[in-house]
């Protein structure tokens, strides 16, 4: 008897039952056969046990073949990996926090240990496009997934993609490539957008169309007015709106029309009469909703394009809506989305001081196609009228941030470093300091750092415990990235 | 520094400790922080009633005390002296023990570093002065001697027989599981398990209670096409204990002791320390393995896995693995024991006797567990090699539980949503299947070609505790 015998003719009989099939006591089993028939059940059963506990097991017919990654970007050191565990894991972390770290490691092309991705796994799901090619990888498999590369679509960080493998990204970096490469070369970047125009969705196709509208020219005419048929009325309104620009004929823009209709326009002065203009508000939207809705209204709308409605210079423009608070906002609003940061100085200097606090009220913007220079041209902009006291509004600070992807200018951190009594008042009052902590530290410029520690180190512990270690990450990250 | 702050994060019994422990933090609520300069450090924390808290804590092994009468340990005031320690923006005054802090070293379990030490030696004389009074008195009454001594005889005996009871039962009801079959064995025994693990509670069976009850959770741990096996297996070492109980005498001394602890007969840790021909190993032990589990009787089983960084001389066969393992009760809401992965240990361990010695003490401990970021000098052992060093302490000790492996040069492949630990090259046809609640941790070590590990074996899963690579060390979380 063996364990070959036992595996054989004992543990079948074991898993049917003994009793619908007894053992071979008589035959293959007879060694272990005695008087007593149940001891020699239980001794046949205590010895298959042993032979099963000595196979080995066994090795899968295949293995996986695993997508080969290459991720260019330097790992964080490992001094900062718990912490940044423990920041990111902390069940209070705000989404201007992870915002921040997400930014930080695309700035400085830094990218978090592959062991830990696992454990920052929501983290990297949600940033994955700004973490490395690695941390795409990670984002798109599926635990559920028999094959988790099948599900892969491909890896690329915004900094190395070109003609070859631009279709592969995600639909945020594809677009700033294409915005990026218009730059350079329009005709070129036009042409990659008509080469995979069919096969892109709605929503890609709104993007890809977006990051054309810079540097426009007359070449584009032909790709635009074949567009008058596109299957999506997003794609139909937008190439309709870069079409009228481009040739400056006025064709259908119904988005436009709804605005003036809601424009009154009267005239004021008594030496010179100038226009007056005032922004109706529909009687179905309520106060607060006011400025969704103007935000809603006035998206598609240039400023080019209503000053040249109302057959006024955009000078002319701003002068006219000096009494109207909420033409002024949408004016504001307009000049953001044109990148007019000049008409937008002139109206923060004028009738819109608070246009920071305004803005924010309206909610987030798609600024996706904004270079990071004209991001902090625009917050310049922004806060310069808060220059002795800065503004005390978390919202407000929370949406700067996601205007500014990164660092705010020295400007707004030195506001705040030279006026603590500000920021022991407003965290006194705030229920949320540690929250206000960390905006400060998320936003605050590398030049600044060691003052805001310092300053941060006058308050309690509870409410610096995560600000402080978002510093030194940011510090850490920095330093990595210097190094390269 | 011994204590730093993932330890403190590890101990904590959970979030909310840690930020109630966050507020204690500000320099008001302590007005005594103090060190004796060799790992101990108290305080006297404000609580809301008149009288502080008192807390002291051995930074060497992270032990704990406080006076106040929260029911979870480490308690918020502990950890906000450690936490105050490790951020070191406080000043701790240098000052002699008070006599609080002594009382507690005297009467703490296990081995410290410096004073602890000190203390012991004065426990120890205290022992002595204190076993020779009751000798003293023993001598002054030899009737209450021989009573107390014949009573402690009957009630071995009483738990010898109960237990040959019990182990009657568990045979009669393993032959009725045998007589039904085993293929559908896993459907019912949850309720099977418990009904014959409370009868092995009523005959002082307690180690077969245990095992008996926790089965089910086991088989439901493993794929249902491997069920049937498995219980087969569980059921057959069942017997198999059973059977070397009842001949104990014929077994060798070491084999013998096994089974009486499997059976259920604690050894104490004073009996340990007093057996002389138990294994004593000295040495710089690492901690490859912190684990965490709850058991069916509600106790938390913490078990910290210590591997041996070289052989002491002339002592080759010396164990290179080593496993404390503690019981706390579950509602303490302690979820670690006072080591993390990768800290270092000099001290001195005695292990229980056994075919296979792995469970230990630690007899005396040179040094303070010391965070380490030095890689694991691992002995070159393939996965076969390590297998067959699986298989050859099975052949001793045939109820092996967890058995732990060290591998080089192995890597990490998957199957479908099933990851192996294989060797690197392409020799061998060994593959172990990992925990499968390690499949997302693991993942990341799929990309590399090359890896050192230790993992612990059960005989159908692998629970990989720590690998070396070219990315640095990854462990278990």
């Amino acid at each position: 008897m063996n364990a070959r015998t036992l595996r054989l003719q004992a543990y079948p009989a074991l898993l049917v039952g003994t009793g619908r099939q007894p053992l071979g006591f008589r035959s293959d089993l007879a060694e272990l056969a005695q008087e007593d028939a149940t001891s020699a059940t239980l001794n046949a059963l205590s010895l298959t046990a042993q032979a099963l506990r000595f196979e080995r097991p066994q090795s899968p017919p295949h293995f996986a073949v695993e997508p080969v990654v290459q991720d260019q970007r330097t790992i964080m050191i490992d001094r900062m990996r718990r912490p940044l565990l423990r920041l990111l894991n902390n069940r209070r972390t705000t989404d201007d926090l992870a915002l921040a770290v997400a930014w930080a490691f695309d700035r400085w092309k830094v990218r978090p240990h592959p062991f830990d991705l696992p454990k920052m796994d929501a983290f990297v799901r949600a940033h994955s496009e700004h973490l490395g090619v690695m941390a795409q990888q990670w984002a798109q498999r599926r635990d559920d997934s028999p094959d988790s590369s099948a599900q892969a679509q491909g890896f690329f960080v915004a900094d190395e993609m070109d003609e070859t493998t631009w279709t592969g990204g995600l639909p945020g970096m594809r677009a700033r490539f294409i915005a990026e490469r218009r730059r350079q070369d329009a005709a070129a970047a036009r042409a990659l957008v008509e080469g995979v125009w069919a096969q892109e969705s709605a929503d890609m196709r709104v993007r890809l169309l977006a990051a054309l509208e810079a540097g426009l020219d007359e070449g584009d005419q032909t790709f635009l007015e074949g567009l008058s048929k596109d299957r999506a009325p997003r794609v139909r309104a937008l190439s309709q709106r870069l079409l009228a620009r481009l040739t400056g004929r006025r064709g259908e823009h119904p988005a436009l029309a709804a605005c003036l209709e809601r424009i009154k326009r009267t005239t004021t002065g008594l030496l010179k009469k100038r226009a007056a203009l005032a922004l109706e508000l529909p009687a179905t939207v309520k106060e607060h909703e006011a400025k969704g809705w103007i935000r809603e209204a006035f998206a598609e709308v240039s400023i080019e394009e209503l000053a040249g409605a109302l057959q006024l210079t955009e000078p002319q423009l701003i002068e006219a809506t000096e009494k109207d608070a909420n033409l002024s906002l949408a004016l504001a609003l307009m000049a953001m989305q044109d990148r007019r940061f000049d008409l937008l100085e002139q109206l923060a200097k004028g009738q819109l001081s608070d246009a920071w606090e305004q803005l924010s009220q309206c909610g987030s913007l798609e600024l996706g196609m904004m270079t990071a220079d004209e991001r902090s041209r625009l917050v310049g902009v922004l806060i310069a009228p808060y220059s002795e006291k800065p503004l005390a509004s978390y919202p407000a600070w929370s949406w700067l941030h996601h205007i500014l992807e990164g660092p705010a200018p020295a400007a707004l951190l030195e506001a705040v470093l030279r006026t603590p009594r500000w920021l022991s008042e407003l965290l006194e009052e705030s229920k949320v300091g540690s929250e206000w902590l960390e905006m400060l530290a998320a936003l605050c410029p590398s030049s600044h750092r060691l003052r805001l520690r310092t300053l941060m180190g006058n308050f309690d512990a509870a409410l610096t415990h995560t600000a402080a270690p978002l510093l030194d990450i940011l510090d850490s990250l920095e330093k990595v990235g210097h190094h390269e | 520094m011994l204590l730093t702050l993932e330890k403190v994060e590890a101990l904590a019994p959970d979030q909310s400790s840690l930020d109630a422990a966050r507020k204690l933090l500000k320099a008001g609520s302590w007005p005594v922080v103090a060190s004796n300069g060799s790992g101990l450090i108290w305080g006297e924390c404000q609580g809301s009633g008149a009288t502080p808290y008192r807390v002291v804590v051995s930074e060497g092994d992270a032990g704990y005390k406080c006076t106040c009468p929260s029911r979870k340990f480490p308690c918020k005031h502990s950890l906000a002296l450690m936490w105050i320690r490790v951020e070191g923006k406080r000043a701790f005054v240098d000052a002699p023990v008070p006599a609080w802090v002594s009382d507690w070293l005297g009467r703490r379990r296990g081995a410290g570093t410096g004073e602890a030490g000190d203390s012991k030696e004065e426990k120890a004389k205290a022992s002595i002065a204190a076993t020779t009074s009751n000798i003293a008195q023993v001598e002054s009454d030899p009737k209450a001697e021989a009573r107390s001594a014949a009573l402690r005889e009957r009630n071995r005996l009483e738990r010898e027989e109960s237990i040959l009871n019990g182990l009657d039962d568990v045979d009669v009801w393993i032959s009725d599981q045998v007589d039904r079959g085993l293929a559908g064995f896993a459907a019912q025994a949850t309720q099977a398990c418990r009904v014959i693990a409370q009868r092995m509670v009523d005959a002082k069976v307690s180690g077969l209670a245990t095992r008996l009850e926790s089965m089910p959770a086991r088989l439901f741990s493993l794929p249902e096409s491997a069920r049937p096996a498995a219980a087969l297996e569980e059921l057959g070492l069942i017997h198999l204990m059973a059977q070397a109980y009842r001949r104990q005498e014929g077994l060798p001394a070491a084999l013998k002791a096994d089974v009486r602890r499997a059976i259920g007969w604690a050894m104490t840790r004073d009996a340990l320390l007093a057996d002389e021909s138990a294994t004593r190993v000295r040495g710089a032990w690492r901690v490859v393995a912190a684990i965490s589990e709850v058991q069916p009787d509600r106790l938390r089983r913490l078990e910290t896995w210590l591997w041996l960084e070289g052989l002491p001389e002339g002592r080759p066969d010396a164990p290179r693995f080593a496993a404390l393992i503690d019981f706390v009760p579950v509602a303490t809401g302690a979820a670690s024991g006072g080591y993390s992965v990768g800290d270092r240990i000099e001290a001195e361990l005695v292990f229980y006797p056994s075919a296979m010695p792995l469970r230990a003490q630690i007899l005396q401990s040179l040094s303070g567990a010391q965070a380490s970021e030095a890689p694991l000098e691992l002995p070159e052992q393939t996965l076969d090699d390590a297998y067959k060093s699986y298989e050859r302490a099975l052949c001793k000790q045939p109820w092996l539980g967890a058995w732990p492996f060290s591998i080089r040069n192995a890597r990490v492949r998957r199957h479908e949503t099933q990851l192996f630990l294989c060797d690197g090259g392409e020799g061998s046809n060994v593959a172990l299947p990992l925990q499968p609640s390690q499949f997302a941790d693991a993942s990341p070590l799929l990309a590399l070609a090359k890896l050192d590990a230790v993992g612990l074996w059960d005989g159908y899963r692998l629970n990989l505790c720590w690998a070396q690579t070219e990315l640095g060390r990854w462990v278990n979380a």
